[in-house]
């Protein structure tokens, strides 16, 4: 049902489907962990990274997809599985924008759970050549 | 004929002393200012819960015991020439924040608070206010207030802090 329901709000337009959500819950979960550099309206500052209107770029690899989850931000943060599977699904919805290219499927508690065991070190790096090979691949 | 008589009689007698004209506008009052009560209750804010929160409040906004500061670590700009929303002339607000939350002793509520540094100035000075509650080590930089918070300012010169209602905690039912 939930995918028959992804499906027909992916073909009617909008490729953003949060998954379950409760906005109250993720709008504090980001404020308490995410927002204090990420800005309230995902914008950043200086060199924390923009969010707004760019996050989805990197929902179209699965390197990227995997990325949003494995950045120490998410990987290492306070926030439950499910938690942190909520907000970033609740991100994607906010912020994303026209940036998501491809339907979303909305992060589930048991993937976050397998991929925050691999955080990443050399984030910088990592993230500079992701944005390139995807970049590339268009 | 006269038994009913006696009846509307005692009837009408009765309701007089029972009734008075001033009950009527009494009752007529009460109904009035009921009425205009019933959006004040909980339904209605309820139903506007998602409007951003401006919490009643008391207490002094120069006075590190004030609400909003349960976890400050500094010069608190109410006592800078600033207040707890705002900067002194003369500095920027750093975007860069620690956020935490403080329950408000005027309604019980947690609120989440952005203790946003002002930032282009030495240290204020003045009213130096130590609460740190919730607050973590450094290996949990997110939540620690020992490091400066002047991020992605112009200067990285520290003069005080402001304490902003950001929103509500949420609580799980």
């Amino acid at each position: 049902m939930r995918l028959v329901l992804a499906l027909g709000l992916a073909l009617l337009g909008p490729l953003v489907w949060g998954g379950d959500i409760n906005p109250q819950r993720a709008q504090f979960n980001y404020q308490m962990s995410c927002q204090g550099c990420h800005a309230p309206d995902g914008s950043g500052a200086n060199a924390v990274p923009r969010m707004r209107d760019q996050v989805g770029i990197f929902l179209a690899s699965g390197a990227g997809r995997e990325y949003l989850v494995r950045v120490p931000g998410s990987a290492v943060s306070a926030l439950s599985d499910a938690d942190l599977a909520e907000v970033l699904n609740w991100i994607v919805q906010e912020f994303a924008g026209a940036s998501v290219t491809v339907p979303f499927e909305p992060y589930t508690p048991q993937e976050v759970g397998a991929l925050r065991q691999h955080p990443l070190n050399e984030v910088m790096a990592y993230r500079a050549q992701l944005l390139a090979d995807i970049a590339s691949a268009k | 004929m006269k038994l009913l008589d006696k009846l509307f009689e005692q009837q009408t007698r009765q309701l007089a002393q029972h009734s008075s004209r001033r009950g009527i506008l009494k009752g007529l009052g009460t109904l009035l200012v009921g009425a205009g009560t019933i959006p004040l209750l909980p339904v209605a804010r309820a139903a506007a819960a998602d409007t951003p929160a401006r919490p009643v409040e008391e207490g002094d906004e120069a006075s590190c015991d004030y609400w909003r500061y349960c976890a400050i670590d500094g010069f608190l700009c109410s006592c800078c020439g600033g207040t707890k929303n705002t900067c002194p002339p003369g500095t920027e607000m750093s975007p860069v924040t620690w956020i935490g939350t403080c329950r408000n002793p005027a309604d019980g509520r947690n609120y989440v608070i952005s203790y946003n540094d002002c930032c282009g100035k030495s240290s204020c000075g003045a009213c130096l206010c130590q609460r740190d509650e919730g607050d973590r080590p450094p290996y949990r930089p997110d939540k620690t207030n020992d490091i400066n918070w002047c991020l992605g300012t112009a200067s990285a010169a520290y003069h005080c802090s402001t304490a902003i209602v950001v929103g509500v905690a949420f609580e799980e039912k």
